[in-house]
């Protein structure tokens, strides 16, 4: 009896779980990338939101470093990147759009700046305009990096960005590895507290940093300007970047170096998710998707400081104050959006 | 009135509760409310999904509470950093500085007299340093590193836990209020306490060593304290009449009794700390924790692998050392078992 009853209640369970994931069962699945910075953050809100909504779909989004989700990418496991910084990951998206692993989707940000940034009150007192300005050894005192005595600490990039070895080069042909250390805050919001905590203190703050972002609309840094950018010089660059990235520091050779470009921010799809016929609509709306910096930044400044860190409310937010998204997506979408709003 | 007295702490507990909502209904969004506080009464939806407006306000307290910090104690913590960081960079640089020979025949000789004198251990430690190296040679330095942040780490936990585990061991009330905080300690997300490490203490070492504070003391208070009040009854009665003070039999019994536990709390709080420093390589704390990091960023299998068997390697170096200094006490405080055992 009790084999049979168990072997019953067995049965139930199962049916029970049946038909919970078939009710789970949406008419898409949607994998989105994301990053660890928020930008990418508010712009897979943006557009999960939509997808949720909109399409009816089932959207999964996973957060990590550049590396391993623009690798899920190129493997096909996710299926869309709403916010890809193309510039510093050349190399890698033409090797793999030749290979047909992923499609582009056209721009998403028009503009972005980064660069290397000195908080205001320093660069005014002490006329810091440019790198050049840099180079010296009572400046680099100011920002002293206390784990390597005599020398001045920027942070940098985290490892795993390209920017890190792009710094790292920068920094010896600009000749500035004599005075700086390029440090590795090891983490996205490692180096946000580290330039928000020396602004609550009041130091000095050497930096690589980049717009859109929340931070950058709190905190008053400065751009230095480097030498202009010139698409040759960039490219001679970009090919020492990516031999150290493979072979480590010890392969640096002297080349150009220029200043980051003005670049757009970029979407892309995995092939697999793009060829199926079934995802024509949402592609569609993917490649519609465009938010120009100064509105990120708005969605950035109300997710700092009026969401409480909620980044759906902060869709919302987007989605009922602007209408430019109305024409991404065809009426019927519009009207189910706006209706769950 | 006698009869409700075992109400009245319940009843205290309930006006708290009460206040909290009010306070979380008073502090929330006019759009998140409904417009006349009786609407409640009248709509019941907000009994569906959690409402916006029953929302305890803890986080801008605590981010206004935090800034209060940083700009009316920033100067304490100045100090602090000053004095952790000096004591990390003179002993990272000695150690860097000397050739890794001198560092390896340091080790065995420690190993050799902690472990008292058995060569098993120290040829195996012996082994375990010189693959440190072995592995990639770049480690070599960056475990130093580690090792010097894990060694200051130590250190604090020890100064700091020892007398608090004694503490707790000796006076229920101190245990009552130190318990709630090692459990806090113990499950917070390390993430909670690494970033406002930044933000008190800047990118690097420092945050590292406050980071293995809290998060390897607590297993070392815990066992002082077990290891104390596991002392017997009869021996601390015998101590008494024999005419011990207090501090004489804390002293002269309680604590040598404890020893092998309190020993094997620190070697505990050593294991703690060695992971606590791999995740504080998310904070910009050098050391060999920013190979995996790095190795995973890349995705580098073989690098985050072989930077991991370093970390084990160390793992090894630090527990064959206290372990086996633990277990020298244990027979030394034990002794006369052993000689009875030998009889048998």
């Amino acid at each position: 009896m009790k084999f049979l009853r168990n072997l019953l209640l067995s049965f139930v369970f199962a049916g029970v779980m049946a038909l919970g994931t078939t009710s789970a069962n949406a008419a898409c699945k949607v994998h989105l990338g994301d990053f660890d910075w928020d930008s990418a953050n508010v712009h897979t809100a943006i557009a999960s939101y939509i997808l949720e909504k909109g399409y009816g779909c089932e959207v999964q989004a996973t957060k990590g470093s550049t590396t391993p989700i623009m690798a899920a990418l190129f493997d096909q496991q996710i299926d869309i990147i709403t916010e890809v910084w193309r510039d510093n990951l050349v190399q890698l998206i033409e090797d793999n759009l030749a290979k047909g692993n992923i499609i582009e989707l056209g721009v998403n940000t028009p503009s972005s700046t980064q660069g290397f940034y000195v908080d205001k009150p320093t660069a005014d007192k002490y006329g810091l305009k440019s790198v050049d300005d840099m180079k010296s050894a009572e400046i680099a005192k100011l920002f002293a990096d206390p784990e390597a005595p005599g020398k001045g600490r920027m942070t940098s990039c985290i490892s795993g960005w390209t920017c890190y070895t792009i710094n790292l080069v920068k920094h010896k042909v600009y000749g500035l590895d004599k005075y700086y250390t390029n440090f590795d805050p090891g983490s996205g919001g490692a180096l946000d507290a580290a330039i928000a905590g020396a602004f609550k203190k009041g130091k000095p703050v050497f930096s690589y940093y980049w717009t859109p972002t929340g931070l950058m609309g709190k905190v008053d840094l400065v751009k230095l300007e480097e030498p202009a950018y010139d698409a040759a010089c960039w490219k001679e660059m970009t090919a020492v970047v990516e031999d150290i990235k493979k072979n480590g520091p010890d392969v640096y050779k002297p080349t150009c170096a220029c200043e980051y470009v003005n670049m757009k921010l970029t979407k892309a799809a995995s092939t697999t998710f793009a060829n199926n016929p079934a995802n024509k609509p949402i592609i569609d709306f993917i490649k519609a998707y465009s938010v120009p910096t100064a509105d990120v930044n708005k969605s950035l400044a109300f997710y700092m400081d009026e969401s409480g860190g909620d980044m759906e409310a902060t869709a919302k937010n987007f989605l009922q104050n602007n209408n430019m998204w109305e024409k991404w997506v065809p009426g019927d979408v519009k009207k189910k959006v706006k209706a769950s709003l | 009135m006698q009869k409700y007295k075992k109400y009245f702490k319940p009843f205290i507990y309930l006006i708290i509760f009460i206040g909290f909502i009010i306070i979380g209904y008073r502090n929330a969004k006019p759009r998140y409310k409904p417009e006349n506080f009786t609407d409640i009464f009248n709509d019941f939806s907000w009994l569906g999904n959690w409402p916006k407006w029953l929302d305890f306000p803890l986080m801008q307290p605590l981010n206004a509470g935090f800034d209060w910090l940083i700009v009316n104690y920033g100067m304490f913590f100045e100090g602090i950093n000053n004095f952790l960081l000096g004591l990390y960079t003179s002993m990272k640089d000695f150690l860097v500085g000397l050739p890794w020979p001198l560092v390896i025949a340091i080790v065995i000789f420690i190993t050799y007299f902690a472990s008292g004198k058995k060569t098993t251990t120290t040829v195996m430690v012996a082994f375990c340093t010189f693959f440190l190296g072995f592995l990639s040679p770049r480690y070599w330095d960056k475990c130093i590193m580690t090792t010097c942040i894990v060694l200051i780490g130590m250190g604090l936990c020890i100064v700091v836990g020892i007398p608090l585990g004694i503490a707790m061991a000796r006076n229920k009330k101190v245990r009552n209020a130190l318990l709630p905080v090692l459990d806090l300690m113990q499950t917070i997300p390390s993430f909670c306490y690494l970033i406002p490490g930044i933000l008190l203490f800047g990118l690097g070492a420092v945050p590292a060593i406050i980071a293995i504070f809290v998060y390897a003391v607590p297993p070392l208070i815990r066992l002082t304290d077990l290891g104390i009040r596991l002392v017997d009854k009869e021996v601390i009665e015998a101590s008494e009449a024999f005419g011990a003070s207090k501090k004489q039999t804390l002293w002269g019994v309680q604590i040598p009794l404890a020893l092998p536990n309190i020993m094997q709390g620190i070697n505990q709080c050593t294991m703690m700390s060695l992971a606590m420093v791999v995740i504080a390589s998310m904070i910009g704390t050098r050391g060999i924790g920013d190979e995996v990091l790095l190795g995973l960023q890349q995705l580098n299998v073989g690098m985050a692998t072989e930077a991991g068997i370093a970390i084990v390697l160390l793992a090894i170096i630090f527990d064959r050392i206290t372990q086996s200094y633990g277990e020298r006490i244990q027979e030394r405080t034990q002794k006369k078992k052993k000689i009875d055992y030998g009889k048998n």
